[in-house]
Parts: structure tokens; sequence; C-alpha cells
């Protein structure tokens, strides 16, 4: 960085009067908050990690640890099983959302009577915050005054209502419908947007030449929503590994602590146990293994969205 | 540039008289007002609970006309206001200097010398029920005054029964004829089941009613005993096997479960004492008049046990004004005090010389007879500085045994072996032995 500043202005230097010192002066303030607020809490998380730390038992001190706390989360099976149902949570909800969101879009793109109020009305889920929404499809799955029950069995698909929360299966039926409903209406508008992009004339071509809706969709339309996709999988594959107040407020983690996430599990050692060294080092975990996953969309497809640029 | 610069001198100096102004305001308003101390106190401070904690400060105050006391407010939800003085207490704040603590957080914050010990202020521990002063002795000494005291009570439908259950044998047989009787109710028991402290209440009633218990005297979990694995299956088997229990039960707080009961829903609840004037006075209670209270029965070998709650008061080891803090905690926990609560929130008093006053039996709900009865068999929980740690690997495992998902004794024995490695991580063993003091093992480690 450093390097390139200083070629530039030697460059510069003959046509302007400024000395470049000023330059770093001006934008000092703006460099210090950036470590101030980014980069100094990251260090001191990580520095923190390095210790054990439990601000409830002073009695042990905060002697350095080196990697202990690492090598205690590679050992620890409630890391592996939130890290699990993360994933589980992660993928299981965005196949159903960028399917679903397809769809979605792909109608709201036909013109009709009408569009703009639904292309509003579409995105009202999406409005409510996520802790409303979870008390919501709390009621809805409630054993016995929940709808979902009563209608499972007027429709017969239930002998008698179920208690959804006791089941690690039957708890993530809720919290993935309740997900996918939330969520689907931001996929489906990025997509749409994606859709607006692509060149009317390339369907006024294929239909020309005989192509049906069919042969369109495949090999017009999803190729060149490719890149609005992998925005989409950018977004909710991170906002997923997120995931806290919809699964605090429908399942807490339960039954047992089968449904938790890592971000649950995360909170609970740093926020509720006060394990500030524990909680750092699975903060950590948690930083590289999204950082990790960004990384990977934007080396695996990123380059094709480049490309097309 | 337009503007002249100042020199780098001048501007220098007018940097520095800046600093020097702002430490002079922070240290001023870092000052509290002179002359008298002030004494802030914190706890439930809301509803009726608010309303008559005001009252008696402002009586405590017309007393001793130089003493400022104020309410510092913070969140009524146990674990919020848990975190907030950890973090208070770690940063060696010096207010409140009076705290309210849960039963289970005394030898948690006397561990950690955040509370004084009150021995130099020679409080008389025998005129407080005997679980609730030992509930707040951690090595020997006494670290917070208990101010009211909860139980857990066996609420029984008097419609549909002829007599409390004295046995657990008992309880599942006429939980089933108040189900099976005309006009019966949908549920034969129910208990808050949900994976949170509640579920280990619930549990610790069952466990010393089959002659169990968490922790031994030295420190060591055995929660993996026959007797344990027996009261955790008889909670599984009264969901699953007799079915007097709802399923819905491992999903409920206390209101859940009273709501149920409230509805007349269920035969048996186990509660709080909270939960009695709402039944009895209640306009949408449907079981007013028809219920009663008792401890939860034993099997042979065990005794009946009820879990201990309740609130304590403590002096901040960093008060600046321990003396008047303590006058304040005398008044608060003196037994006018107590009446005047119990008659206004209907909370139990920790004397139990007050159970025999007539002034209490107009106050209560619940007959002071049945209330006394059940504190007397109350049991705390293990007096232990790493208690809401070691409760939440326990609730894990017993939510984990009641769903199912394993067998009593595999989930036991699981919690029973995590439990341990705990104590022993966290070396609460050496520390309730006396041989390590805070702070002392800092070093040590460091040079490991």
């Amino acid at each position: 960085m450093t390097r390139s500043t200083s070629t530039r202005s030697t460059s510069t230097r003959s046509t302007s009067t400024e000395d470049p010192r000023i330059g770093w002066v001006y934008v000092a303030p703006a460099v210090a908050i950036v470590l101030l607020i980014a980069l100094f809490p990251l260090a001191w998380t990580l520095w923190e990690s390095l210790h054990q730390h439990d601000l409830r038992m002073p009695w042990l001190g905060r002697p350095f640890v080196g990697l202990a706390n690492y090598a205690e989360i590679l050992r620890d099976a409630r890391f592996w099983g939130a890290l699990g149902h993360t994933a589980f949570f992660a993928i299981t909800s965005i196949a159903l959302e960028l399917v679903l969101g397809l769809f979605l879009a792909l109608a709201l793109n036909e013109t009709f009577r009408g569009r703009g109020l639904v292309r509003a009305a579409v995105l009202v889920p999406w409005a409510i915050p996520t802790v409303v929404a979870a008390l919501l499809w709390r009621f809805m799955f409630d054993s016995q005054a929940g709808i979902a029950n009563a209608m499972l069995v007027r429709i017969g698909v239930l002998d008698q209502p179920i208690v959804w929360f006791i089941r690690a299966a039957t708890a993530w039926v809720p919290v993935i419908l309740a997900d996918v409903w939330k969520t689907t209406p931001f996929v489906a508008l990025l997509l749409l947007a994606g859709l607006q992009n692509i060149d009317r004339t390339l369907y006024e071509a294929a239909a020309t030449d005989g192509a049906g809706p069919w042969w369109q969709l495949r090999h017009i339309t999803l190729p060149l929503l490719a890149p609005a996709m992998l925005v989409v999988l950018i977004f909710r594959t991170l906002d997923a590994f997120r995931v806290f107040d919809l699964i605090y407020v429908l399942t807490g983690g339960g039954p047992g602590t089968s449904t938790e996430p890592i971000s649950i599990y995360a909170f609970n050692a740093m926020l509720q146990n006060l394990e500030f060294g524990y909680g750092a080092a699975l903060s950590v975990v948690i930083f590289l293994v999204t950082f990790t996953l960004a990384v990977l969309y934007i080396k695996g497809l990123g380059a094709d969205v480049g490309g097309r640029r | 540039m337009v503007l002249s610069r100042p020199s780098p001198c001048v501007a220098l100096r007018v940097a520095l008289m800046r600093v020097a102004l702002c430490a002079i305001c922070l240290a001023a308003c870092d000052q509290r007002p002179s002359g008298g101390s002030v004494v802030t106190i914190s706890g439930s401070a809301l509803g009726t609970e608010g309303a008559v904690l005001r009252r008696q400060i402002a009586r405590f105050r017309a007393q001793h006309p130089t003493l400022r006391v104020e309410i510092q407010p913070t969140p009524d939800d146990a674990t919020q206001r848990h975190q907030l003085y950890v973090q208070w207490l770690n940063a060696h704040a010096g207010a409140p200097d009076i705290l309210q603590l849960d039963v289970v957080w005394t030898p948690e914050f006397a561990a950690a010398g955040w509370i004084l010990p009150l021995d130099r202020f020679s409080p008389a521990r025998d005129s407080f029920f005997k679980a609730t002063v030992e509930a707040n002795v951690w090595s020997g000494k006494l670290y917070a005054i208990p101010w009211f005291v909860d139980v857990g009570l066996l609420y029984w439908r008097t419609d549909l029964l002829a007599h409390a259950p004295a046995s657990m044998a008992e309880l599942v047989q006429l939980a089933r004829e108040g189900m099976t009787a005309p006009g019966g109710a949908r549920y034969g028991i129910v208990w808050q089941g949900a994976r949170y402290e509640g579920l280990v209440t619930v549990f610790l009633e069952h466990l010393g009613g089959f002659g169990g218990r968490i922790m031994t005297g030295d420190g060591r979990v055995v929660v993996d005993s026959p007797e344990a694995i027996r009261a955790l299956t008889f909670m599984r088997d009264a969901i699953y096997g007799s079915r007097i229990a709802p399923q819905e039960v491992l999903t409920w707080h206390e209101e859940e479960a009273r709501f149920a009961f409230q509805n007349g829903s269920a035969v048996f609840m186990r509660n709080w004492p909270y939960a009695y004037a709402l039944l009895a006075g209640g306009a949408d209670s449907r079981v007013r008049a028809k219920f009663a209270v008792t401890t939860m029965p034993a099997a042979p070998g065990g005794r009946p046990t009820a879990a201990l709650g309740g609130a304590q008061l403590a002096l901040n080891a960093y008060s600046r004004a321990p003396d008047s803090a303590y006058a304040v905690i005398a008044y608060l926990t003196a037994p006018a005090q107590m009446l005047e609560r119990a008659e206004v929130v209907g909370q139990f008093p920790t004397r139990p010389a007050l159970y025999d006053d007539p002034r209490l039996t107009a106050a209560l709900d619940v007959p002071p007879a049945d209330a006394r009865r059940a504190i007397e068999s109350a049991t705390p929980r293990p007096v232990i500085p790493i208690w809401t740690q070691l409760s939440e690997l326990l609730q894990i495992q017993l939510h984990r045994a009641l769903a199912r998902q394993t067998s009593p004794e595999e989930a036991l024995r699981t919690a029973a072996r995590e439990m341990n490695a705990l104590v022993e991580r966290t070396r609460v063993r050496e520390l309730m032995a006396g041989t390590v003091a805070a702070g002392t093992v800092t070093t040590e480690a460091v040079e490991r």
C-alpha cells in the first residue's frame, strides 16, 4: 500500500505542489476509526482466545494457555454437533429458498395487472422482525392451540396432534419453514433484479428460432442468472451460518442441544457462562469458517462473475 | 492552506489543557455528593415488589436522615441481572452496595471475593430457616441474609382427590384416578420440563424423593447413582409409561404449567408459591377453592424434598459504605418488613418464628403451616460457585433423556462425567477445602 502511494506521488509531484504526507494526515482519522472499531476488537478477541479467562472464576486468574482453547474446541462434541446443525440448516433452507425464490422471481417478472402491488406485498415477511416472525411460527406449531397440528389432523396427515419441539426431527420443521417463509422474498427480489438485466432480445431471437419456454429457461435464463444466484448464495450462506434469533426463540437449541447452531453455542459460552477465553476462541473459529466459505465462493464461482461484467 | 497554522508549541499546549480539563471533569463527575453516605440497592423493583421496597426504604430514610438510599434498577430477568452483576463486580464497581442475589449465586460471588462475609455484623443465624442459611454459607462464613424464600410445592385438586399422595407410587395412582374420574382432568401432573434451571429443580425434588443427591459434601458429583437413575426413569415413565404427564411439559416453564392447572386441566402441578394467589383469586381461575398444596412425596428410601429458591441480600465487597449498607439490609430483613412483603407480594418470610404469628396467616394466601412444612423439607441446590455451569450440563442430559434421545442411565452417566470434569478443571474442590485463595492460581499457571 505504501509503495503504490509513493509511486503515485512521485509521478504527480511535478504537476502538484501538495505534500503527499498531507494526504495521510487527512485520512488518518478514518484509518484510526477503522483500526479502532474493526481491527482492534478482532485482535483483542484473538488475544483473549489464547487465555483461560472465566469472568466468574477469578480464582483461576487469566493465564496464557496458547492454543489450548482451540484444542478443546476440536475435542468438544457439542461444538461439532453445533457446526453440523448449522450446516444442515444452511443447506436445507438455502436450497428451498433458491428454488422457491426462482419461481417467485419468474412469476413477478411477467407483466400482469397490479404487479407493483404484488411485488411489494411479497416483501412483507422479509419486513417482519425475525423475533416476531419466530414467535408467530412458535404459536403456529404449538402442540395444542397451534394451527399446524389442527390442519395436519384435519387433512389426515396426522392421527393426533404431535409435540413438535420435543423431537429433533420435528423441531427442525418450524425452524426451516420459518426461515424459508421469511427469506424467500429477499432471494426472489435479488433474482428478479438479475432477471431484469437479461437482454429481452435474446428471448425474441430464441422464440423466432422456435425455442420453447423450457429451452429458454435452461439455456438463457439460468446461465445468465448465475451471477445473481452467486450473490444470493454468498449472502444467504453467511447469514445462515450466523443464524441466532430465529432458533433462539423457536427451540432455544433444544431438545437437548439437537437444534443448537454455533452462534447460540458461542453466545452461551461467552455471554451466559462468561467464559471469555473459550468464547473468544469459538468466535474466532466461526469467523474462520465463514471467511473460508466466502473465499471459496469467490474463488470457485467469482471468476465467472468477473468475466461476465 | 488558507488558514495560518498556529505554532506547534501553542497547539500542543492547547491540546494538553483540553486533556487536563477533561480529566478534571471526569474526576469531578466520579465524586459522590459530599455530606452523608449514599447506599444503593439493586433488586426487583417492578410492580408491587417495587412499591413495597420503595415504601420500606422511605421509612428507613425517615429514621436515618443522614443516609441516602437509592434504588438502582436492574433487569428482572435473573440471567440478565446476573450478567450485569458479574460485569460490574469484575470492574470493582462500588455501586450497587447491596445486591439482591438468587439463592444459587451466593457461593459464586463469595468465592470470587465479590461480596463481604457478614459475620462481623453478627446476624442471628438461627432465626432463619436452616436451609436458607446453608445456601448462603461459603467456607464457614455467612455471605448473605435470606430475604424471602421460594420453595417447590405440589398443588393438588381437592375436588378430584380425597387426600394428598403419601408416596411416589400413590402420586401416579391418584393422578390416574383424577384423570379417569367423571369430570376428570386431562393431565395427571404438569411440571417444568423445558431445558432450563426449572427442570433441574423439578429433578432435584424427584431425586430427593428417591433418596439421591446431586453432590457429596466433598464436591463429587453423584447424579449417576442408582437412586438418581430411578428418579429420572420415574419422570420419564410419567410421560411415556403411565402417561400422567403430557409430552408438552418438555417445552413448559412455570407459566405454561400454571395455565394448564388454572384451566382445570391437571390433577397435580409442581410449581412455586407465586401461583397460589393467582389460582385462588384470579378472575380466570377455574380451580378457585378446589386445590391445596403439599410437598412432593417420596418413594421408599427417600424423603419428601422441595427445591429451595428465593432471594438474599449481600454486601458488595467494593462498597464504600459497608456499615450503612448493612443497616439497610438489617432493616429490610427485619420481621416487620418481611410481614409487609408477605402481605403485599405474597413472598414467604425466611424467619420460622413468623409462621406462628397470626398476622402472617392474615397476610399469606397459602396456609402458613403448609408453607412452613414445605420450607422445612427444602433442599438447597449444591452450594458451589460453579453451580450454573454444572446445572447447564445437567439440564442438557436430563432433557435428552426425557425426550428419549438417550436412556436415563446413559444421560446421567454422561452428566456426571462432564460435571466432575468441570469441577476438576476449575479446581473448585481445592477452593472449597480452602487450599486455593482467589488470585493465587494465576502466577502458578503462568509459570507452567
